[in-house]
């Protein structure tokens, strides 16, 4: 039985699946009106290096609802694929 | 002597209890339930306390002093410019580390400060204790804990904020780490005369994180100090890899992550509550649907029901003191003018209105203050984005069923001007309180409930097609949902009651008098026979178009001022509140399809002038009148020959 090294992988939120949980490395952004989003983000308590499980995603490409800092945040696929993680997972 | 004066604002984040204690110390009617954002305008109210004439300020929640948001701007500009003699920040203490982060900002603003460490009952349900004293400690700031509902140390609140404003108390200093409170000295050595409004380092960090509003007053007063700031940003940039912006914000909340954990103990580990689990089920992928489906039907007929008894009751009741008043009042033209004009509307009012208003506003509040709302939002995302808006839009249409007039101050919530007005499009269609009036009271009471029902359905179907043009017209690309999603609560009884009653009031004190001098207008107009002579002229539509009789048209102007006017000056001009008499079950249907679309009433359309300016508010009317007649006629030519086919 062969295990791959365990390995710490930089993925969008919306690669997680239900239940798992990571490490916010950065939230991506433009400019105008996007970087006001991932201000929001960030002042919501999304900030590099903090802890946030997906708890789960609505169907069809819905909004995810996501644990922070002790409170429970819904966000839109859209800005959850902004938001880029690392994992510890198995594969 | 003349009392002293004193100003105190609430801020802090959404939710956490700002408007509980506003209207608690205040007396006022500020808008309350279990979801983030309803105050969205600064409100004012006074009391008067040991002496001081007190202004409070209640003020829009907001996660950071920023202004990426109107709210956020206008909590800013009120706290930094105008400048309260002092802040509450209502703190929700089962959330402390996200609240802690918004402190933070506010006692870099140096405004003499009390924290209402609220909503301690919720904590403790969590399992969480806060070690209060440690936390004032800590931040150099009284911290009192609250209940804000059941109105626990609020008194002691205020007497500390009058304390703090008086004695002009400064929060502690917050130290950021190493490196940044060098960058941040270096800033603030670089000013040369400094004349700002606002504390220097405040001014500082401000700029260090790029605020646009700061560093164009800046700009003005002291060119070269962006330059430093931008080379003193740059090293940090350089050294730990991010923006200066996402540095001070992971910053702060690091600090405030420090403070929650020394303060805190949580207790009991968190195990699946009964909120907890009711939250899966709600939002759940297949059952949240379905929950949903059976929780709004649910809310209708219960609306219908208790509508239907109430109007019963209440037009046995006033219908059996007809007689007795008619004796009393002497007849004649005097006798009649007043008999119609007072009595017949009130009558009219009473058991034609008021039984829909108040089972529905207590339907609604419950919803609102369960925290259902925010998942109802979650849920319709999706279906939201396919109109170019997020899940957030449906909060205002579920307000809209209360009232189109907040509910248009509600799309507030919307990040962008264009999702704003394409929400409040939306909006303006959703049946009120009022249309519900007609909806029930006409449709549901004569043909059948199960058809009140289709015309909702019917409804909403159109909203979504409607909603859909508009995205077409008004292309641009959807901003995401970020919504926080309160815990689920027990609706506070007194709480749903106190806001059905304020409706009620004010439906006591605007729409009566509105049906008592609308009945009296048509009456004098009758006598002087212009009645006919408008609805003659209206009678291509009315009666030709529409199919409907001609006291329609009069009653429809009328609908302008209240949706509600248009079936009760129709029972007036009809001479009857038994509508099958008068109505064949079509022309019902056509009539109250009309009402449902045909123009915001005037006080909406006064609140989307004030939103949106003259010219879109102008063509969003004309829109809809064109709409709901043609709809209106279209649907009665189609239910004809359905009709004569079957
Ligand atoms: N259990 C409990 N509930 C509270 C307390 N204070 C407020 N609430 C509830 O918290 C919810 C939010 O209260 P609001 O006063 O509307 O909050 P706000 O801060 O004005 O919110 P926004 O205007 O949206 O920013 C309501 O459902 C209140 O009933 C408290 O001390 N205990
Ligand atoms: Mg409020």
């Amino acid at each position: 039985m062969s295990i791959e090294e365990p390995g710490k992988k930089e993925v969008p939120l919306t690669n997680l699946k239900d239940g798992e949980s990571g490490i916010v490395v950065s939230v991506k952004s433009g400019y105008g009106r996007a970087w006001g989003l991932k201000k929001r983000l960030m002042d919501m308590g999304i900030t590099p290096g903090t802890k946030i499980t997906v708890v789960k995603t609505a169907p069809f490409h819905g909004p995810l609802e996501v644990i922070v800092r002790g409170y429970r945040l819904a966000i839109g696929r859209g800005m959850a694929e902004k938001i880029f993680v690392k994992v510890e997972r198995v594969e | 002597m003349s009392e002293k004066k004193l100003v105190i604002a609430l801020a802090g984040n959404a939710n956490v209890g700002k408007s509980v204690i506003f209207n608690y110390l205040t007396g006022l009617h500020q808008h309350i339930g279990n979801w983030p954002g309803k105050t969205v305008e600064k409100a004012e109210g006074t009391l008067h306390f040991k002496g001081y004439r007190i202004d409070i300020i209640d003020l829009p929640g907001i996660y950071s002093l920023s202004t990426y948001s109107i709210e956020e701007s206008i909590s800013r500009r009120y706290i930094a410019v105008e400048k309260p003699d002092a802040v509450i920040n209502v703190v929700d203490a089962s959330i402390l580390e996200r609240n802690l982060f918004f402190t933070l900002q506010l006692m870099e603003l140096e405004t003499p400060m009390v924290i209402a460490l609220n909503q301690i009952d919720v904590a403790k349900k969590k399992g969480i204790e806060i070690d209060v004293e440690k936390l004032s400690e800590i931040l150099g700031v009284p911290v009192i804990p609250t209940v804000a509902i059941k109105g626990i140390g609020i008194f002691k609140l205020l007497d500390k904020a009058v304390e703090v404003a008086g004695k002009k108390t400064r929060p502690k200093k917050v130290e950021y780490g190493e490196d940044f409170e060098n960058a941040i000295r270096k800033i603030e050595e670089s000013f040369i005369d400094y004349d700002l409004p606002y504390p220097r380092r405040y001014v500082a960090i401000k700029i260090l994180e790029r605020d646009k509003e700061i560093e164009e007053e800046v700009i003005q007063k002291n060119p070269g100090i962006i330059s430093i700031a931008k080379e003193v940003g740059k090293k940090l940039e350089e050294k730990y890899g991010h923006s200066c912006p996402t540095l001070i914000t992971s910053e702060r909340y690091r600090i405030a992550g420090c403070i929650a954990r020394e303060v805190q103990k949580i207790i009991s580990p968190p195990r699946p509550t009964l909120a907890e689990k009711l939250h899966e089920v709600t939002t759940h992928k297949v059952l949240g649907y379905l929950v949903m489906g059976i929780i709004l039907l649910s809310m209708f007929f219960f609306v219908f029901a208790f509508g239907n008894l109430l109007s019963e009751t209440l037009s046995n009741l006033l219908y059996g003191l007809k007689p007795f008043l008619t004796f009393i009042l002497e007849t004649g033209f005097l006798g009649e003018l007043f008999w119609g004009g007072i009595v017949e509307g009130l009558i009219a009012g009473a058991t034609i209105a008021l039984p829909y208003v108040i089972p529905f506003y207590i339907a609604l509040y419950i919803l609102e203050d369960s925290g259902y709302v925010s998942r109802v939002a979650f849920l319709m995302d999706n279906a939201m984005h396919k109109m170019g808006l997020h899940g957030k839009a449906f909060i205002p249409l579920i307000l809209g069923y209360g009232c189109n007039v907040p509910a248009c101050l509600g799309c507030r919530i919307m990040e962008t001007q264009r999702e704003r007005l394409i929400a409040a499009f939306a909006t303006t269609l959703i049946p009120c309180a009022a249309r519900t009036v007609i909806i029930l009271g006409l449709v549901g009471r004569f043909i059948g409930i199960q058809w009140a029902l289709v015309l909702y359905v019917f409804n909403l179907i159109i909203i979504f097609l409607l909603g859909r043009l508009a995205f077409k017209a008004l292309p641009g690309e959807p901003t995401g949902l970020i919504m926080e999603m309160p815990d689920y609560r027990l609706p506070h009884l007194k709480t749903v009651l106190k806001q059905t009653w304020f409706r009620l009031a004010e439906f006591l004190k605007i729409a009566l008098p509105l049906i008592i001098v609308a009945t009296f207008t048509v009456k004098l107009f009758e006598e002087a026979g212009l009645l006919e002579a408008v609805n003659t002229v209206l009678s291509p539509v009315t009666v030709r178009w529409l199919g409907l009789p001609e006291a329609v048209g009069v009653s429809l102007i009328f609908g302008v001022l209240r949706k509600e006017l248009a079936l009760i000056m129709l029972a007036n001009l009809l001479g009857t509140t038994d509508f099958s008499y008068v109505l064949t079950p079509i022309q019902m249907v056509v009539f109250t399809i009309v009402s449902m679309f045909y123009i915001p009433c005037i006080a909406t359309i006064a609140t989307c002038v004030k939103e949106f300016g003259w010219k879109k508010s102008f063509f969003l009317t004309v829109f809809e009148i064109l709409f709901a007649l043609a709809l209106g006629g279209i649907v009665f030519r189609v239910l004809s020959i359905l009709v004569n086919l079957f």
